[in-house]
C-alpha cells in the first residue's frame, strides 16, 4: 500500500499523471479496457496473483513497461509475456525508475 | 532399531526376530534370490491395503500393480546378494493402488536366511509421502517469510521517504517517521497474534497512545469483526494519520474537544459485507481541507480506496472532522 502510493508520488513529481494504481489483476485488466496508458510500472504479483495477464494485455496494446518486483528475474523465467522486461526491483529508487521508464518510452 | 542392529538380531535369533520384525511399524519384506517374497510384516500389508496371499510368493516386480518394477531399483538389488552391498533410501515414486500416490524410500541388505541358510534379501520401505509434503511446505512458508520481510521494508522506506521534511528539524521528523512506524508495528502485532485480526483490537492497539485516562475519546463497535492482516495494516495507518491530525489540528488540540469512533458491519444491497468506520470529531476547531494535500490525507484516500477498496468521505465541519470509511470485509 504505501510501496504503491510512494511510486505514484514519485512518478507525479516527475511529471507523469497516473492512472492507477490498482491493487489487483482483475483491476487492472479493467483498467485497460477503457484506457491505453503511455507507459506501466508492474509488481510481479498483485495480492497473490501472478502480474501475467496484465503483462500480455499490455504487450497486445503495445503499452511499454516495467517490473518493480522483489522476487528475481528467474522467478518470471517462465511468463513469456515478462521476459527481458527490465525489473527495476522492490524497493526502486526514484532515479532508477525514472531512467527504465524513459527507456521503456523510447 | 535401524536395519544393521535388525540384520545382527535376525542372524541371531530366528524366533525373537519374527517378534520384532512383527511389531515394527514400517513395512519390511524378505526376498528370496529371486525376488520372491518369502514374508511380509502387518506394517507391509497395513501400508499397502493388501494381504499374505497376494504378497508372498509373489515376484517384487509383480506386487501391487507393478510399481515395484523399476529396472533401476532390480539393479541395485542384484548388486546386494553376491557383493553383499546395501542399498539405501532408494526413492519410489509411484501410483499404488488403494492408496495412491507416494513417494518410498527402499532400504536393503543381504543376510542369511536362519534355518536354510539361504541367502536372502532384507527390504525396508519408509512411506515419506507425508514428510517430503511437510519439507515442501516449510521451504515455501520460509519463501513467503522472507517476502513479506522484505515488503516490511520496502514500506518501512516508503514512510521514512515521505514524512515531510520541508520546514521540520530532524527531532520533529523523527518523532513523525517513529509515530507512523509504531502505528505500523502494532497493527502487525494485532494480525500476529491470531491469523485474523479483530477491529476493536485494531482501533485500541493503534489509539492507545491517546486513550490514557482521557474520557475525551470513546470507542464504540459491536462483535468481533475480522480483517485480514493487509487490511489490519491500511487501517490502522489511516487511523494513525487521523489520530496525528486531530492532535495537531483538530479537536484534541484544544481542550473540551472530543473524538468518537465507532464502526459497525452492515450488508450492502448485494448482500457484501461491508465494514463502517465513522471518526467523529467535536467540540475542536473548525476543520478545513488541508491547502496542499499532505502525505497523511493522501494516505487516508489512498489505503482506503486502493487497498481497502472502499470509501473515504472526509467532512470538515464547523466543529471538527468527521471521516467515514466504508469498505469491504
Amino acid at each position: 500500500m504505501m510501496i504503491a502510493l510512494d511510486v505514484q508520488m514519485m512518478l507525479e513529481d516527475n511529471g507523469y499523471a497516473v492512472l492507477g494504481p490498482v491493487g489487483s489483476v482483475e483491476g487492472a485488466l479493467r483498467l485497460l479496457d477503457d484506457t491505453r496508458p503511455d507507459a506501466a510500472v508492474l509488481d510481479g504479483n498483485l495480492r497473490g496473483q501472478p502480474v501475467e495477464p496484465v503483462a500480455r494485455r499490455l504487450r497486445g496494446l503495445g503499452v511499454p513497461f516495467v517490473l518493480s518486483s522483489a522476487y528475481d528475474n528467474a522467478t518470471f523465467a517462465d511468463h513469456e509475456a515478462l521476459a527481458g522486461v527490465e525489473n527495476v526491483r522492490k524497493p526502486v529508487t526514484e532515479a532508477r525508475l525514472m531512467v527504465a521508464l524513459e527507456k521503456a518510452l523510447s | 532399531m535401524d536395519l544393521d542392529e535388525l540384520y545382527r538380531v535376525l542372524r541371531g535369533s530366528h524366533v525373537q526376530a519374527v517378534s520384532i520384525v512383527n511389531t515394527l511399524r514400517d513395512p519390511l519384506v524378505v526376498l528370496d534370490d529371486a525376488f520372491r517374497v518369502l514374508t511380509a510384516n502387518p506394517a507391509f500389508y497395513d501400508t499397502f491395503s493388501t494381504s499374505r496371499d497376494e504378497t508372498i510368493g509373489t515376484a517384487l516386480a509383480d506386487l501391487g500393480e507393478g510399481q515395484w518394477n523399476i529396472p533401476e531399483l532390480r539393479l541395485l538389488l542384484e548388486q546386494v546378494i553376491p557383493r553383499s552391498t546395501s542399498v539405501i533410501d532408494y526413492e519410489v515414486r509411484a501410483r499404488f493402488p488403494q492408496i495412491g500416490p507416494r513417494t518410498m524410500l527402499v532400504s536393503a541388505q543381504r543376510l542369511n536366511h536362519p534355518d536354510s541358510g539361504q541367502r536372502i534379501l532384507l527390504l525396508t520401505i519408509v512411506d515419506a509421502t507425508e514428510r517430503q509434503q511437510a519439507e515442501a511446505d516449510k521451504d515455501i512458508l520460509i519463501g513467503e517469510l522472507g517476502h513479506r520481510i522484505k515488503n516490511l521494508l520496502a514500506v518501512t522506506r516508503a514512510i521514512a521517504r515521505r514524512t515531510e521534511v520541508e520546514g521540520r528539524n530532524a527531532e520533529e521528523y523523527r518523532d513523525d517517521f517513529l509515530g507512523r512506524f509504531d502505528a505500523l508495528a502494532r497493527s502487525l502485532a494485532v494480525s500476529a497474534q491470531h491469523s485474523d485480526a479483530d477491529l476493536a483490537q485494531l482501533v485500541h492497539a493503534v489509539m492507545k497512545p491517546w486513550l490514557g485516562d482521557t474520557r475525551a475519546i470513546t470507542l464504540d463497535g459491536q462483535g468481533a469483526i475480522a480483517l485480514l492482516p493487509r487490511q489490519a495494516m491500511s487501517l490502522g495507518m489511516i487511523l494513525h494519520e487521523l489520530a496525528t491530525n486531530a492532535i495537531k489540528h483538530g479537536a484534541l488540540s484544544v481542550p473540551g474537544g472530543q473524538l468518537d469512533i465507532a464502526w459497525s458491519l452492515a450488508e450492502d444491497r448485494e448482500g457484501h459485507r461491508q465494514v463502517h468506520l465513522r471518526w467523529r470529531e467535536s467540540g475542536g476547531p473548525e476543520a478545513s481541507p488541508p491547502e496542499a494535500t499532505g502525505f497523511g490525507t493522501r494516505l487516508i484516500r489512498f489505503a482506503t480506496e486502493v487497498d481497502l477498496r472502499g470509501r473515504a468521505e472526509l467532512s470538515y465541519r464547523p466543529d471538527g472532522l468527521v471521516a467515514d470509511l466504508t469498505f469491504p470485509q
